[in-house]
């Protein structure tokens, strides 16, 4: 991931001269490939503010779980991938499994402001939730891994985690007699490696969905399901307060990074893309789903309440270069925060308990 | 009229006329490119406009076509002329979901 953007940007390098043609617009000339001219105001019209009918109509829960073609759902491949999501034995040290972090009991966090990684020592940001993977486009808060399939490998051999070679991982996990029949009915003929490990375990993390909760049954029509004062932050979440400019859909994410004005050192998606100011201090959007189960808050979970969450952002954050366009003081009143705050409550499911499954021996 | 200031200011510079010209226009609307894929020919100039209601930041990482229009605010277009033949993945920087390919032939 990190050779597909240039360390040192020299995205403006090649770009030489704008040569302006007046009233016309502008052409460029320049000594590179690829030259870039001026940027022009163009009119887009009018548009009505759609309605709210229109809006919910972009919030329906998904039918269907989409598994990608090169790793199709199978109920063998799951259920392998359970076991080996909650066997500590994927840690080097034997202690911690991937639901230490990503724990059905906490809204598949860990309720910490950052993780805990090997010898109990603090990573540099919070443990994302799981819910909800199967539709991600891109993994991570600062998107360095593709696939749910890498991201399954990512925290079992980074030094700070689970601390765990891959090499090592498959020669303990060979030594466990129980494991060998498991691999042989999920991958028939392709036997126990790296990538029937990460197979299954992304297999299971896709099955881990948020489920029906009171906004769901308001989106299908039932007026009943969520207050009044939920309705009130609903709108302000799709107008005034604009959340739904990145969190937007059934997941309330569009996985998009912005720099949201936390004043943190890391500059997250920024050590990837080097030469793009707005991705310095850019973190990809989380989703919403469960979000009250989720606290702390943020990439840093530097935020305990969904209150405060609020009150950053109508305070717009860190005014910096890189900060999102998007983030600007909203000016919202106190029953537009408590309403917000009522919205985001009614995202929280019944979550039906999650089994530990019965570990190989 | 048009035309012959256009062939003048071509012949004063000695350049492409790229944003007089009919460029291939690109829109972004809702978070989607409105082509997968786009073919150019060497030298021809896409128009990209931001008809969006949010902020994006095309940008390519294709070795030798390096750009990167930083935030293109929703209602403005940028002109982008490819002067290389070859295939070139534009992305938004901000939203993994957007890519495109430019095709761009001799």
């Amino acid at each position: 991931m990190p050779g597909l953007f240039p360390r040192r940007s020299n995205l403006f390098g090649t770009v030489v001269v704008a040569a302006s043609l007046g009233a016309v617009g502008f052409a460029s000339i320049g000594l590179g490939a690829v030259v870039v001219g001026e940027t022009r105001r163009v009119d887009l019209g009018q548009k009505a503010a759609p309605g709210i009918d229109s809006i919910k109509s972009q919030y329906k829960r998904p039918a269907t779980i989409p598994f990608p073609k090169e790793n199709p759902y199978t109920p063998e491949k799951a259920a392998l991938g359970k076991k080996l999501y909650f066997d500590t034995r994927l840690s080097v040290s034997m202690a911690q499994s991937c639901a230490s972090c990503h724990s059905p009991g906490f809204g598949w966090g860990d309720g910490l402001a950052v993780g805990v990684g090997h010898g109990m020592a603090k990573l540099g940001r919070h443990s994302p939730t799981i819910v909800n993977a199967a539709w991600g486009a891109i993994f991570m808060w600062d998107g360095r891994l593709a696939t749910l399939e890498e991201q399954a490998l990512g925290p079992i051999e980074a030094a700070g985690e689970m601390n765990m070679p891959l090499d090592k991982l498959m020669d303990r996990l060979a030594s466990i007699n129980e494991y060998k029949p498991l691999f042989a009915a999920a991958f028939p003929g392709e036997g126990m490696n790296a990538k029937t490990l990460a197979k299954a375990i992304a297999t299971y993390e896709r099955t881990v969905v948020s489920e029906r909760a009171p906004f769901d049954a308001w989106i299908e029509g039932n007026e009943k399901a969520i207050s009044e004062e939920a309705k009130r932050g609903f709108a302000v979440f799709n107008g005034k307060a604009m959340c739904s400019a990145c969190h937007e859909g059934w997941n309330f994410t569009n996985d998009g990074f912005q720099d949201i004005g936390l004043p943190s050192k890391d500059i997250g998606r920024g050590e990837f893309v080097p030469g793009v100011v707005k991705m310095q201090h850019a973190f990809k959007t989380p989703g919403l789903r469960e979000i009250e189960r989720r606290s702390p808050y943020m990439h840093d979970g530097s935020l305990d309440t969904l209150e405060a969450v609020v009150e950053h952002y109508d305070h717009g954050g860190i005014d910096r270069p890189s900060r999102s366009d998007l983030m600007k003081p909203l000016g919202l009143s106190a029953q537009e925060k408590a309403d917000l705050v009522a919205f985001m409550k009614t995202l929280t499911s019944n979550l039906s308990p999650t089994a530990v499954p019965v570990i190989p021996r | 009229m048009h035309k012959t200031i256009t062939f003048a200011l071509v012949i004063l510079t000695g350049l492409s006329a790229g944003a007089l010209a009919a460029n291939q226009m690109v829109y972004q609307k809702g978070r989607v490119f409105s082509s997968e894929s786009v073919s150019i020919k060497k030298g021809d100039a896409l128009t990209f406009v931001n008809d969006d209601s949010i902020p994006h930041n095309l940008m390519s990482a294709t070795k030798g076509s390096e750009f990167n229009l930083g935030s293109q605010a929703p209602g403005t277009s940028t002109d982008v002329t490819f002067k290389e033949a070859g295939d070139i993945q534009v992305i938004c920087a901000i939203h993994p979901r957007m890519k495109m390919m430019v095709k761009v032939t001799d």
